[in-house]
């Protein structure tokens, strides 16, 4: 043991200096930065004020904030309704002893491999274009007039739909780890006495898939708090209400906006304070409303 | 569709059958995805003109393959392809420097504050980059350290959590018997690490790294913040820029050849890999 002294420091010192350089220091300055009046992130903190939840009542008072807020939540919901449902689905027919299920799982997740950019790229450029995107096309072809996907009224769930597109086969591979886990002779047991399968379904594979259904709504909800990048290339340059989160609105008080000069880096802080407390809150949350028996099968 | 019938008749056609509703669902998403991505490689090889009157898969003009020159060369993907590599490649190099020791010690070695680093990693893992990005942009504009180093050890940090704890798990399922039989042989334990212990943990590194890849390859969020100029601007934020000021240029083959420059790389990986890569998403999660 004490021979092994100087490989243990040598080997652990480079782990401790990133936890507390990258991680305990800068989450500290931001719980602080919360509570000072802070014009641009990178003044001096003499130029700091403290203002108590000042920061946190004039964040909460925001148009931009509220309207960030609420996109979130829809996104939550209705994109978590669709991504947990569509890869569920996938997840019980790749399981179903379908052919092919090396290759139909490898092609759904695909898009989570790819470059997000150039993925949004192509659904903003091809699918959802007026002149020459698919979808009119497919609407054309059925004899229906083309529908602008990207005007305002319609751009939060063409971007949603896009996102939703790319993030189900994630969520597949975790469902299928999990069905892929449940003994065959339950199903085999419940055919030899006569349950179908949408039975089969409800009583056997969702209940003891309680387990990883915890876990992908907590995967979901984290990834819906940091939700950035679609909401960025659907509004590249200024954040309109009807796309922005509140990591955009973060970003434009930190780094402004087009039109917008007006910074505030103490806002920033604070809405990244609250985008933490969620995401602690998820987990708390979803923690206790699914019990997690430790069902062993 | 139509050559898979013709198996499904040799084969147990009732059972296929019961499963068609399956097979339809599946194949639709995927035919949509085959569509998507031919038609932009399609795209990708026309000129503007043609994208515009829906005619991409004729390729009445030929192959304009010009256009991925010009996308290389003239809208600087070629930059920001290098940027890309540079910053994945060094990257998953820091990330297993720090990590494959540090991992080492800690499933190895009984020490004080070992618990607390193995906790504090995980605690790690879920703090999300909004909550490090302000003070680190504050301190490194402070101390005038530029953008590509910056953005570099934040890949190389904010990835050690993942990458310590997955290899943790590893290195804990490893015989400690190797090491005392190198130490009776008089070997150091240092080099125990680095000659027996690290080639057998392989697997794992290979696996990690291929995620870290991915991970730095795809990140957008802080190389928009560190890194948007366009000398240190990687494929993401760089490709951002191109559809940015298509207004100005209309160059649209330009465009789709860029989209498929900057989404080739990683899907040629996934196609040899993806056996390897979706064990390892999952690998990870427990129930």
């Amino acid at each position: 043991m004490k021979k092994n002294k100087g490989l243990i420091i040598g080997f652990s010192l480079p782990i401790v200096i990133t936890l507390c350089v990258m991680y305990i220091y800068p989450v500290m300055r931001t719980l602080l930065m919360s509570f000072f009046q802070i014009e641009s992130v990178t003044g001096d903190t003499s130029t700091w004020t403290f203002c108590g939840l000042g920061n946190y009542a004039n964040v909460f008072a925001s148009a931009g904030f509220k309207a960030a807020m609420w996109n979130m939540f829809k996104i939550w919901l209705v994109g978590g309704i669709l991504t947990l449902s569509l890869a569920l689905l996938f997840a019980v027919i790749l399981c179903s002893g379908i052919r092919f299920k090396k290759f139909f799982r490898a092609a759904i997740y695909l898009p989570n491999v790819v470059s997000a950019v150039a993925l949004a790229t192509m659904w903003i450029q091809y699918v959802y274009n007026n002149d020459y995107g698919m979808l009119n096309k497919m609407l054309e072809m059925v004899g229906l007039e083309g529908v602008k996907w990207l005007s305002s009224d319609m751009k939060f769930w063409a971007m949603l739909f896009a996102f939703v597109f790319g993030a189900v086969g994630y969520y597949m591979l975790i469902f299928i780890s999990g069905i892929e886990r449940i003994p065959v002779d339950l199903y085999e047991a419940a055919t030899i006495d006569g349950a179908n399968k949408i039975a089969q379904f409800t009583k056997i594979t969702l209940p003891l898939l309680r387990g990883i259904i915890k876990t992908n709504i907590t995967f979901w909800s984290v990834n819906t708090t940091t939700f950035f990048l679609w909401s960025k290339m659907f509004s590249p340059i200024d954040s309109e209400a009807s796309t922005i989160v509140p990591v955009v609105y973060l970003y434009n008080q930190i780094f402004g906006s087009k039109g917008s000069y007006t910074r505030d880096a103490g806002a920033g802080a604070a809405v990244g304070i609250l985008l933490a407390l969620i995401i602690l809150v998820v987990y708390f949350v979803v923690n206790k409303i699914i019990k997690d028996d430790e069902l062993e099968f | 569709m139509a050559k898979e019938k013709v198996i499904k008749e040799r084969i147990n056609w009732r059972k296929e059958m019961s499963l068609l509703p399956g097979y339809l669902i599946v194949i639709v998403w995927i035919l949509f995805s085959v569509a998507f991505v031919s038609w932009i490689i399609a795209a990708s090889l026309s000129t503007s003109r043609e994208i515009f009157s829906g005619n991409v898969f004729k390729f009445e003009t030929g192959f304009h393959i010009e256009n991925y020159v010009n996308a290389w060369q003239a809208q600087n993907v070629s930059k920001f392809f290098a940027n890309s590599l540079m910053y994945a490649i060094i990257g998953c190099f820091g990330i297993l420097v720090i990590s494959a020791p540090g991992a080492y010690v800690l499933s190895r070695f009984e020490f004080i504050g070992n618990k607390i680093m193995k906790s504090g990693l995980v605690v790690a893992m879920s703090v999300p980059a909004i909550m490090i990005i302000m003070p680190i942009f504050a301190l490194t504009t402070k101390w005038g350290i530029g953008g590509r180093m910056v953005l570099i050890l934040l890949y190389i940090f904010l990835n050690v959590p993942y990458t310590t704890v997955y290899l943790l798990n590893f290195f804990a399922t490893l015989s400690t018997a190797y090491e005392e039989a190198a130490a009776i042989d008089g070997c150091p334990p240092a080099k125990t690490f680095l000659q027996i212990m690290l080639p057998l943990i392989q697997p794992a590194i290979i696996t990690v790294t291929i995620f870290n890849f991915l991970a730095i390859w795809n990140e957008f969020f802080m190389a928009l913040i560190f890194a948007s100029s366009e000398d240190m601007a990687p494929v993401g934020v760089g490709l951002m820029q191109i559809v940015n000021s298509m207004k100005y240029t209309g160059n649209y083959g330009g465009l789709f050849a860029a989209v498929v420059i900057v989404f080739l790389p990683t899907f040629l990986l996934y196609i040899f890999l993806s056996e390897k890569i979706i064990a390892g998403v999952t690998g990870g999660v427990k129930g």
